[in-house]
């Protein structure tokens, strides 16, 4: 054990992480040049154009070390957005140490800052690393004074490297070896594994990683996951080469997969324990969470042919997505669709991405809402978080919100710009202190429904990209929640439907408007566009009627030309749902969903 | 494809000459300005071409119905080489000899009374006059090197030429232009006593000057209102003087109707020399490279002239020849069509059809699917759906 070192690269977008790790496998001669491929951590497409890891990746690297001993380093990859920071904190936990890198050019980025900060409650070692020391513009010296002077980190414990070049590599494993902490543990004790991460594998089901606490777990014994006392029988245990290699056991210590016959991701629980069924561990390991989605919104497939499609990606994409849920869900306007739920916006985009590029579906997506809670005169609770399902505002007795606490790491000098942003944010009990000198933490209890739209990205613009922002749910708070209808020509078109605070319904329903009328093209007739809460109109505007389509010439050689467009005309209108006798284009409903930016 | 169709139906001969004076700035059209250098080296080609075309079994065995030389500015040759031209296209093709519909586009200010003779005497039988608009202002908004006067010219120099059949080109929805403008001209163009009346609405095209300023906000543009009034107004007074409409933008004197152009419309067979220019021949559009100087090149080369071929399914072809037989006001012969086809228009499309009927955007009249009032100038829209 005491030649294991479990450890995670903590970088903000750009700063080097995944070349680092190409570079790192390559120094332990885990691939031929032939295999090499640049950024073998980062597999999927959307992760490699947006610089983000959805999920968790590991390598166990073998490292002989100038000691003589040949270690074995467990890299753990973690995702890096805050939609996914629970993930990232049990990746973290095991863990005992992680590498924070860092571009010599561009300095202490606060990006990072959250994840570092997980890092610092998982209580792991710190290595600060200053990458691309290559660059004309890198100024290492200057980085390691803030490293010093902002992060409060040991100035001796600072490694110098370029990930590009392979400079100082070897200097930073070694470092990797001698100052961050082997694993803890014993063998003998009960088997206690934590779940940080699973992956489907369409041959062997669910592929569980696991870090093993305690004990030690081998083919042939039955487990079980302690949050929902499901008991498997294992199949294969092993470590994460390359490619998987199956091992006699995992002892104390060791990062390495479990299978065992669990049918999809969705049946574990990162965070979980797993123990034996024989002699389990007395209680769970600390920190376990059930993954909450906290964003709905439905999606529709553009071309009703597309239904079943769409109901085998999800299918798909849920194997390998167990924060991903999903049912059945209908709109008058839109037809079949399903009700969806996501960690968070982010995670919203990338499920609708992977389903148009992977899939080759084209969605219509309604307003992402959370989830209200409805107390109802007969003493009932309802949870809702489908406008579709509003219930009769007779009936209704009062509407309570989720709220959030958000922490905010941000330099001094941007507090004024964060503090009047989470105001117009409806935020509340805010506090603030100053865990560094020049560097605050600054918590607000905001409503979710704030921060689902744009709050992050507001942030990283008033902050100039130097606000970290982590966020967790803390309770329900009474709300004057109203639900906002659309109406076209006088029918309510349900998918644009949203839920809001009253506070906020004429401005949302203008920008409705305005973009509906932006975007639908003009018709035969007129075209009343409105906006309303209950019967009132907040919010109206016309599409005034097309009185004119008509080609001046067309001659010989005009004819393919001319037939094109209109080909392109018929095209464009077969993308259109219709409400009433309106044909509205995808971009119409799109557009609604980012009216708030 | 090959030996005689069982109906071969009209056959035009298009020629097109692709020189300009000046390159105006709303126009797509193929053609250069100011390279009258490759005039000669382009007759030589044209020469070559026709000669293959010729050849061509399934063209070569046709009687040519038509003939069109246009644009470009066909009169910025000079009449000698037009009617050069001409004698080639009547020796190669087989032309009635009683005469076919011969039609020259000249521009103001390029032609004298002269050349209009010796075009006349070659064989052109109708001219057509790219006048524009009879208001100097606008003229020069809109880049043209003519003025009005230049125009009332040229059009009493073609009937003293002897040109019988004459038509007229107007444009409206000019950046500048209002009800009034346009009612001045429409009068005074009238007052000239054409046989033909083209009154087009100005199309910004992608990638022309003028969709470039429009899109900055540089035009000044009537706006839709004002446009349709002057739709209405076109044919009020076209039609008061005894130009009836026969097709979206075009007005003819009964008998005067242009029918080089109906065969486009009918989706016809026909002929095109020239860079750029199309030919329409058993169901295969060709199209030569646009390109005057590829053009030549290729030609004395021995090499294929054409940048495009375009071989429609029958189905395709079906709707394509509805769509461009709405363009004419009497629409299009639905028996006419299934005999051509074999397919029945209201079963090949369904309730789409029967919804347009029910909206009032098309009408069955004496056999004919047409535009409605109504549906004119919402053509794209119902082409849209029958494409
Ligand atoms: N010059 C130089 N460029 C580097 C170095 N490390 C990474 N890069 C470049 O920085 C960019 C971002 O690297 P990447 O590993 O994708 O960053 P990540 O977003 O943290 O995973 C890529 O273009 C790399 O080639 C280095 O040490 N020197
Ligand atoms: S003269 Fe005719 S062909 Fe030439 S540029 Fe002007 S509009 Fe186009
Ligand atoms: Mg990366």
């Amino acid at each position: 054990m005491k030649n294991i070192r479990n450890f995670s690269i903590i970088a903000h977008i750009d700063h080097g992480k995944s070349t680092l790790a190409d570079r790192m496998i390559q120094r332990c001669d885990m691939v031929t040049d032939r295999e090499f491929k640049d950024q073998l951590l980062d597999s999927m497409d959307i992760e490699r154009e947006r610089g983000i890891t959805i999920k968790s990746q590991t390598i166990c690297l073998p490292y002989t070390a100038r000691d003589g001993v040949t270690y074995t380093l467990n890299l753990v990859d973690t995702p890096g957005h805050v939609d996914f920071s629970y993930e990232v904190s049990r990746a973290l936990s095991s863990c005992e140490g992680a590498l924070l890198l860092i571009d010599a050019a561009q300095g202490v980025e606060a990006q990072t800052l959250a994840n570092l900060y997980l890092a610092m409650e998982n209580d792991l070692e710190i290595i600060p690393v200053i990458n691309k020391i290559d660059l004309p513009a890198a100024e290492p010296e200057k980085v390691a004074r803030s490293i010093e002077e902002d992060l409060g980190l040991d100035r001796e414990s600072i490694r110098l490297c370029s990930a590009k070049t392979g400079e100082g590599v070897d200097e930073l494993l070694e470092a990797i070896v001698t100052l961050l902490p082997p694993p803890e543990g014993d063998p003998e004790q009960p088997l206690e594994a934590l779940i940080f991460d699973a992956n489907y594998d369409p041959y062997r089901g669910t592929v569980i990683s696991v870090r093993i606490v305690n004990g030690r777990v081998r083919a042939g014994d039955q487990i079980l996951f302690m949050s929902n006392n499901a008991a498997y029988r294992v199949e294969e245990v092993g470590l994460f080469r390359l490619n998987r290699e199956p091992q006699k056991e995992l002892t104390a210590g060791q990062v390495g997969y479990i299978i065992a016959g669990v049918k999809t991701v969705s049946d574990t629980r990162p965070g979980d324990t797993i123990t034996h069924q024989q002699r389990p561990c007395p209680a769970p390991l600390p920190g376990f969470r059930e993954v909450q989605q906290v964003v709905f919104s439905s999606i529709y497939p553009i071309s009703t042919d597309d239904y079943e499609d769409l109901a085998s990606a999800l299918e798909k994409l849920k194997l390998n997505d167990a924060a991903l849920t999903f049912q059945k869900d209908s709109s008058a306007a839109l037809g079949f669709g399903f009700r969806c739920g996501f960690l968070g916006l982010l995670h919203l985009e990338v499920v609708q991405e992977r389903l148009e590029r992977e899939f080759g579906i084209s969605l219509i997506l309604t307003v992402p809402t959370v989830k209200y809670r409805f107390y109802l005169r007969d003493n009932t609770m309802q949870e809702i978080d489908n406008p579709a399902y509003f219930p009769d505002p007779a009936t209704i007795e009062r509407i309570e919100e989720p709220f959030i606490k958000a922490t905010i790491h941000i330099p001094e000098r941007y507090m004024g710009a964060v503090m009047s942003l989470c105001m117009e944010r409806r935020g509340e009990n805010t506090n603030y202190h100053y865990p560094m000198p020049g560097r605050i933490e600054f918590t607000c209890e905001l409503p979710l429904a704030e921060v689902i739209y744009d709050f992050y990205d507001r942030l990283k613009s008033v902050t100039q990209g130097y606000g970290s922002f982590d966020y967790e749910l803390i309770d329900y708070r009474p709300s004057d929640l109203v639900k906002l209808d659309i109406l076209v020509n006088g029918e309510q078109v349900d998918a644009l439907s949203q839920l809001i605070h009253r506070m906020h319904a004429r401005e949302r329903g203008l920008k409705a408007c305005e973009s509906l009328k932006r975007e639908i093209p003009r018709q035969m007739f007129k075209i009343a566009i409105q906006a309303a809460v209950g019967g009132n109109i907040v919010a109206r505007t016309n599409i005034s009627a097309l009185r004119k389509d008509v080609t001046a010439k067309c001659y010989g050689g005009d004819i393919s030309r001319k037939r094109k467009l209109l080909e392109k005309q018929k095209a464009g209108k077969k993308r259109m749902k219709t409400v009433g006798n309106v044909e509205i284009p995808q971009r119409a409903f799109l557009s609604v969903l980012k009216s708030d930016q | 494809m090959n030996g005689p169709r069982s109906r071969p139906g009209p056959l035009g001969l298009y020629l097109h000459l692709p020189f300009c004076r000046a390159k105006c700035p709303y126009c797509d059209f193929y053609s250069l300005a100011g390279r009258t250098d490759l005039v000669s080296a382009y007759l030589d080609a044209l020469a070559r071409q026709a000669h293959h075309m010729a050849e061509l079994p399934w063209t070569g065995s046709r009687q040519v119905s038509t003939i069109f030389f246009g644009g470009g500015t066909p009169s910025i040759l000079a009449p000698a080489e037009l009617a050069g031209l001409l004698a080639l296209c009547r020796r190669l093709f087989p032309v009635p000899a009683a005469g076919v519909e011969t039609t020259v586009e000249v521009n103001p200010a390029t032609v004298e009374r002269r050349a209009l003779d010796l075009l006349r005497r070659a064989g052109f039988n109708r001219v057509s006059i790219g006048v524009q608009s009879l208001d100097d202002r606008l003229l020069g908004r809109i880049g043209r090197v003519h003025t009005a006067a230049d125009a009332v010219r040229t059009v009493r120099s073609a009937r003293q030429a002897g040109f019988a059949n004459l038509g007229l080109d107007l444009m409206y929805g000019l950046p500048g232009q209002d009800l009034a403008t346009w009612r001045r001209t429409l009068e005074q163009a009238l007052a000239l006593v054409p046989d033909h009346l083209s009154l087009y609405e100005l199309t910004l095209e992608e990638g022309t000057p003028f969709a470039r300023r429009a899109a900055a906000g540089e035009l000044l543009l009537p706006d839709e209102e004002e446009v349709l009034a002057m739709m209405a107004l076109g044919r009020e007074l076209a039609e008061g003087a005894g130009l009836h409409r026969y097709e979206i933008s075009n007005y003819a004197r009964p008998g005067h109707e242009c029918r080089h152009n109906i065969n486009y419309w009918q989706n016809g067979s026909y002929i095109g020399l020239g860079a750029g220019a199309v030919s329409c021949l058993s169901g295969r559009r060709l199209t030569a490279v646009a390109d005057v100087e590829a053009f030549c090149r290729r030609l004395a080369a021995g090499e294929p002239v054409w940048s495009d071929e375009e071989r429609l399914t029958p189905a395709a072809r079906f709707r394509e020849t509805v769509v461009m037989g709405l363009r004419m006001i009497r629409g299009v012969d639905l028996a006419g069509l299934e005999a051509r086809f074999g397919m029945d228009a209201r079963s090949h499309y369904g309730p789409t059809l029967e919804r347009l009927l029910d909206q009032g955007l098309l009408a069955v009249r004496d056999g004919r699917l047409c535009l409605t009032g109504q549906g004119l100038p919402l053509a794209n829209r119902v082409m849209a759906e029958l494409v």
